[in-house]
């Protein structure tokens, strides 16, 4: 079945490249530099960052975010280092995570887990007791660490980030 | 000329300007205008019959300014003073009025005012008519000499060239010999002939042609005088070998104890410290290298002076310099492989197998490093497989950004030297887009990808790393396939990119030839005059004025020498007629202008007791920098004084009707 | 320069202690003063993925806040550091962008101030106190031991903005190493990544990947590895295990440590110091080399 070719569309091309600023997905020539140096792609084979640039550029990203593989990317940035044209591969994925989530896509739930411990907390997770060498558990005290001083997070800075990032942590 | 009498003759180009405006209004409302004397309005000004209008006009109304309304001065100026010379007037006395590209081709949405626009302009330009005044331009003697600098392929063509048109040339080379690039090479695609077996004929016929004479191991220092007369200071490097002693018997390279690695083979192969560039060297003759020469560095050894049987060593030698005296300037210095190891994830520099495309050709050469089997430079031994890597640093934003044109053709000449020295081998080309634009250049792809264990992989790695016994590991995505391929290779090519020799910004400031974006010589227009520059007399030759491919260089390189010749051919130079003039009784000698000029065409003389600028009319060129900055208005433009302009400016300020 | 505001991110006040441990044990006796910076927080680079402009305003929150103490910022995780720097080149840039984040900021009471300067633990080791001072302090010269250096994506790109380290050789980290007497080497891909990011998305191809990275440094005949960074020590150090178990090689099994702590056990200081009784890899064999036991 054939592509039809109305689908064809630039408004989510300039979202992204909004988002991306300065650098620019249109220069890309499908050298392949990206996936030939991409961390995720070589124990995921299904996430090829040339790729998402490539159907980006088209408008069809529907199905790169129904399956979720945009977070597959390790954010290694090897992309974006060797890229010939400035395309910065790996920023448009984040735009496309980005914009996933302000569509309603559900984020993979340890992040989602993890912003909602910043906007509460100050911290990607509460402070936690951890195992040593001689079974015994530890807490920051315990270790003679400075207490974490309260409130780990201003209440004006909660509600703002509340706000960028949205209910997905509802 | 006492009376003013002016005609004025408003174009309509077709439907340009008149089917915006109406032509024949501008005219009537020209006739109105003061000292014009008659007025008109034609379809195609330019044309024949528009043409003689004029002329006839001009002996029947005994007119002595013309006013042309019609399309650019750059379009069809010199066609109307073609006219006024033709009908005995000083082609200096027409004014010609822009009303299509300043008026009706930017106004076509509002007419009415590209018509207002069009009278004002008119107006303005009967208001400067008033003003102008006969020009006459000076001519010059020229040398029928040149100069080229650079002795490879391009400067080998251009010489022979100009030679043969009775032409003095002296080639100027900063290497020993004369062979370029050209002469590292083992091969030439697509035709895969011995490089050097066509090019060293070539170069012989440089050596003897009673018109040339070959400044080797020489470089060119200074550039002063004008176009025509061109005063080239060149040094004469140190040899420390008498080389009109020196017969290139060779003894000396032969006994000689020092070593230094091979500039000629790319840093692979050693040479001596006394050393000819090459075997097939023109000129055949020697070169002391005194940073490894053991009298140079330890005071010790001299074995090259004893054996020598002519006693042409003398380790005492001195630079020396020459000033040729020449007409015209070709530059023809060539290209640079781009500095591969600045491509930190290709680890050229780090890792022994990772070579440029010279370097495989200096492996591939019969008077290579290896004597022309293809070896790892690790452990000498064939490699089984081999990576081409395909835009090394073309093509990208971070290190250069255009394409290096030659890439993919020398690619597939690679693939044929490896399969050729090793059949069994297998090739991997690491490509983008393979372009393969020139003559025979498909049909040499076709052959070559059809060969056995060769296999065209659309991708481009990333980062090399080096395994524990020297083969190069890497992944790289097959976009054809949709495949990650890990690849272990023996050798890695890298095709890199190609920049301006590093000597040419010096150089070029010392020619006054402007760079592009590349760095490259800035020609005068890319598409009609790609071997001329702004500087006139100075031509370009080759790859320094872009990437080149053989066949490309020796056209651009002949262009250039038709250029010259029909520079030098006429016999004389004409100074420009917007020439800057001194006002003697004003000028104070402030030396402002000597500041912002930038042709170096002024200089402040000394005349009875008085300090006055002097304009030198060869080397202006009529830029008017001078004139703006003049501060007592001494210093005019013919064409442009400041009469002129303000006669303009205070009619447009005024408005027209 | 010796006086630095304290950066600790989220990961090390919450979990990887060892670095902080380390950090405040070490750094001030090589002459760095540590000046706690508690409201700090996190810098928001876990959450660019869900909305970028509130990583930028955390980061912008940060060096605000700092540059109206007027001190550096020492960050002691790669992320952080790549963060601050990156936000302070992105607005500097960006005016309108500069704008929107100042006025979130003011709900704060912070005014927007991208001056202040931002520093790694590695650059304070190397560029500022110096290999030489550092050698003057070693008392326990790691000698004879073989410690694979692993800076961490982010040391190490994105290189348009300024890094502590070279983005494909990276040289400082193992001058380092050899300060303290330790012998360093080459292995393929030094500069790859550890996997940590996509924990979330999928933890087994996280352990893939920090499996195969263990297991080329195993191969090239290391002794330990040594990183700088919490996340890469978490895959390195804590789900070393795991990534054994999940492809079934035994021989990934190698001691791993935070820089600083290489350093203090280089300068004589005790594993408690160190906090090396919260390493979960197997560092004893390191220790029997140095004769240094654990629980002393």
């Amino acid at each position: 079945m054939a592509l039809e070719v109305k689908l064809l569309d630039s408004k989510i091309l300039r979202e992204v490249r909004e988002l991306v600023r300065p650098h620019n997905p249109q220069y890309c020539y499908q050298c392949a530099k990206c996936t030939s140096a991409c961390t995720a792609t070589k124990v995921i084979p299904d996430y090829k960052p040339h790729l998402i640039v490539a159907l980006t550029r088209l408008g069809l990203i529907k199905g790169l975010l129904d399956s979720g593989i945009i977070w597959a990317c390790t954010e290694c940035w090897k992309c974006s280092e060797y890229c010939p044209q400035d395309v910065a591969p790996v920023e448009v994925v984040i735009a496309l995570k980005n914009l996933s989530v302000a569509m309603g896509y559900k984020p993979p739930e340890d992040l989602k887990m993890m912003a909602k411990n910043v906007v509460e907390l100050g911290y990607i997770s509460p402070p936690i007791e951890v195992l040593s060498k001689e079974f015994e558990m530890y807490s920051r005290s315990a270790l003679s660490l400075p207490e974490l001083v309260k409130p780990y997070i201003h209440e004006g800075t909660a509600k703002n980030l509340k706000k960028l990032l949205g209910g997905i942590y509802e | 000329m006492s009376e003013v009498r002016i005609g004025v003759y408003v174009c309509h180009c077709g439907k340009n300007i008149g089917g915006v405006i109406n032509p024949a209004k501008v005219a009537e409302y020209a006739s109105t205008l003061p000292n014009v004397v008659v007025a008109r309005d034609y379809v195609y000004m330019c044309s024949s019959p528009g043409q003689s209008l004029i002329e006839e006009d001009i002996r029947k109304y005994n007119l002595n300014r013309v006013i042309v309304a019609a399309c650019s001065p750059r379009m069809h100026e010199p066609t109307f003073q073609g006219v006024l010379k033709r009908a005995g007037l000083n082609p200096w006395l027409l004014q010609m009025v822009n009303i299509r590209e300043h008026d009706t081709w930017v106004h076509e949405d509002t007419p009415d005012k590209a018509e207002e626009k069009a009278k004002e302009l008119v107006a303005a330009a009967v208001a400067r008519a008033a003003h102008l005044y006969e020009i006459t331009t000076e001519k010059f003697p020229v040398i029928k000499s040149a100069v080229v600098i650079g002795g490879g392929i391009a400067g080998i063509r251009a010489s022979l060239d100009l030679a043969n048109a009775g032409i003095k040339v002296y080639l100027i080379e900063k290497k020993q010999s004369i062979g370029g690039k050209m002469a590292q090479l083992d091969k030439t695609f697509p035709t895969l002939d011995c490089s050097q077996c066509i090019l060293t004929p070539l170069m012989v016929d440089v050596s003897r042609h009673p018109n040339i004479d070959i400044y080797a191991y020489s470089e060119v220092v200074d550039v002063s005088g004008s176009a025509g007369n061109f005063k080239v200071k060149v040094k004469l490097k140190p040899t420390y070998v008498d080389w009109s002693k020196c017969t290139g018997c060779g003894t000396c390279v032969e006994k000689c104890p020092g070593r230094a690695p091979r500039e000629f083979d790319e840093g692979l192969g050693v040479r001596k410290a006394i050393y000819f560039e090459f075997a097939q060297a023109v000129p055949r003759r020697p070169v002391i290298d005194p940073k490894h020469c053991l009298w140079f560095t330890k005071g010790i050894c001299r074995v090259c002076e004893k054996v020598c049987p002519v006693k042409a060593i003398d380790y005492g030698q001195e630079e020396r310099y020459v000033e040729l005296n020449v007409g015209a300037i070709i530059v023809a210095i060539g290209y640079e492989l781009y500095d591969l190891s600045r491509l930190k994830e290709y680890g050229y520099g780090r890792f022994k197998n990772v070579i440029s495309g010279l370097q495989l050709e200096r492996l591939s050469s019969a008077d290579g490093p290896t004597r022309g089997k293809i070896v790892r430079p690790s452990d000498g031994r064939e490699p089984k497989t081999v990576g081409i890597v395909l835009c090394a640093g073309s093509r990208d934003e971070k290190h250069v950004r255009y394409c290096c044109r030659f890439g993919c053709a020398a690619a597939i000449k690679h693939i044929y030297y490896i399969k050729h020295a090793i059949p069994d081998a297998k090739v991997l080309v690491f490509y983008t887009d393979v372009r393969a634009f020139g003559k025979g250049y498909e049909e040499f792809y076709q052959k070559y990808r059809s060969e056995d264990n060769v296999f065209f992989i659309r991708g481009r790695p990333a980062e090399i790393f080096e395994d524990k016994d020297g083969s190069l590991i890497f992944d790289v995505y097959d976009s054809n396939t949709g495949q990650l391929i890990n690849v272990k290779a023996d050798l890695v090519v890298l095709e890199g990119a190609v920049v301006p020799p590093k000597d040419w910004e010096a150089l070029r400031r010392v020619l006054k030839v402007s760079c592009d974006p590349g760095g490259f010589a800035l020609e005068l227009h890319p598409k009609l005059r790609p071997f001329e520059t702004t500087s006139d007399g100075v031509f370009l030759a080759g790859a320094i004025q872009g990437p080149k491919d053989i066949p490309d260089t020796v056209a651009h390189a002949a262009a250039a020498a038709a250029a010259a010749i029909g520079f030098l051919a006429k016999g004389y130079v004409e100074s420009v007629p917007y020439l800057a003039v001194v006002n003697d009784e004003v000028c104070s000698g402030c030396g402002l202008c000597v500041s912002v000029c930038p042709y170096d065409a002024i200089t402040i003389e000394e005349r009875e007791g008085r300090r006055v600028a002097k304009v030198n009319s060869i080397r202006c060129k009529g830029c008017g920098a001078c004139a703006a900055t003049c501060p007592s208005g001494a210093m005019q433009q013919n064409y442009f004084t400041d009469t002129q302009i303000i006669s303009e400016v205070v009619s447009l300020a005024g408005g027209a009707k | 320069m010796s006086k630095f505001l304290l950066f600790l991110g989220c990961t090390i006040p919450t979990k990887q202690y060892a670095y902080e441990i380390s950090v405040r044990s070490v750094l001030p006796r090589l002459g760095v003063e540590l000046v706690e910076f508690p409201e700090a927080g996190c810098c928001g680079f876990p959450l660019k993925g869900l909305n970028k402009k509130a990583w930028i305003y955390m980061s912008a929150r940060i060096l605000s806040i700092a540059s109206k103490k007027g001190l550096p910022i020492l960050a002691l995780c790669n992320g952080c550091d790549t963060s601050l720097r990156k936000i302070k080149d992105l607005l500097k840039h960006d005016e309108i962008l500069r704008e929107e984040i100042a006025k979130l900021l003011e709900d704060e009471g912070v005014k927007l101030n991208l001056n202040a300067g931002v520093y790694h633990t590695l650059e304070v080791l190397h560029d500022f106190i110096g290999v030489e001072k550092i050698k003057s302090q070693v008392r326990r010269p790691l000698n004879g031991i073989k410690i694979a250096s692993y800076p961490g994506c982010h040391m190490l790109r994105p290189s348009d903005i300024p890094r502590p380290e070279d983005p494909v050789e990276p040289r400082k980290f193992d001058s380092v190493l050899r300060a303290l007497g330790a012998e360093v080497g080459y292995y393929p891909d030094k500069g790859g990544c550890c996997g940590a990011t996509i924990l979330p998305y999928s933890a087994k191809h996280a352990l893939l990947i920090v499996a195969a990275k263990l297991k080329t440094i195993k191969d090239y005949g290391f002794d330990g590895i040594s990183t700088s960074c919490p996340y890469c020590m978490e895959m390195i150090d804590a789900k070393q295990d795991a990534a054994r178990s999940e492809v079934g090689d035994e021989s990934i099994s190698i001691p791993a440590f935070y820089l600083t702590q290489l350093v203090g056990l280089a300068m004589g200081l005790s594993p408690k110091e160190l906090g090396l009784n919260l390493n979960v890899s197997p560092i004893e064999s390191i220790l029997e080399k140095l004769g240094v036991s654990l629980y002393e």
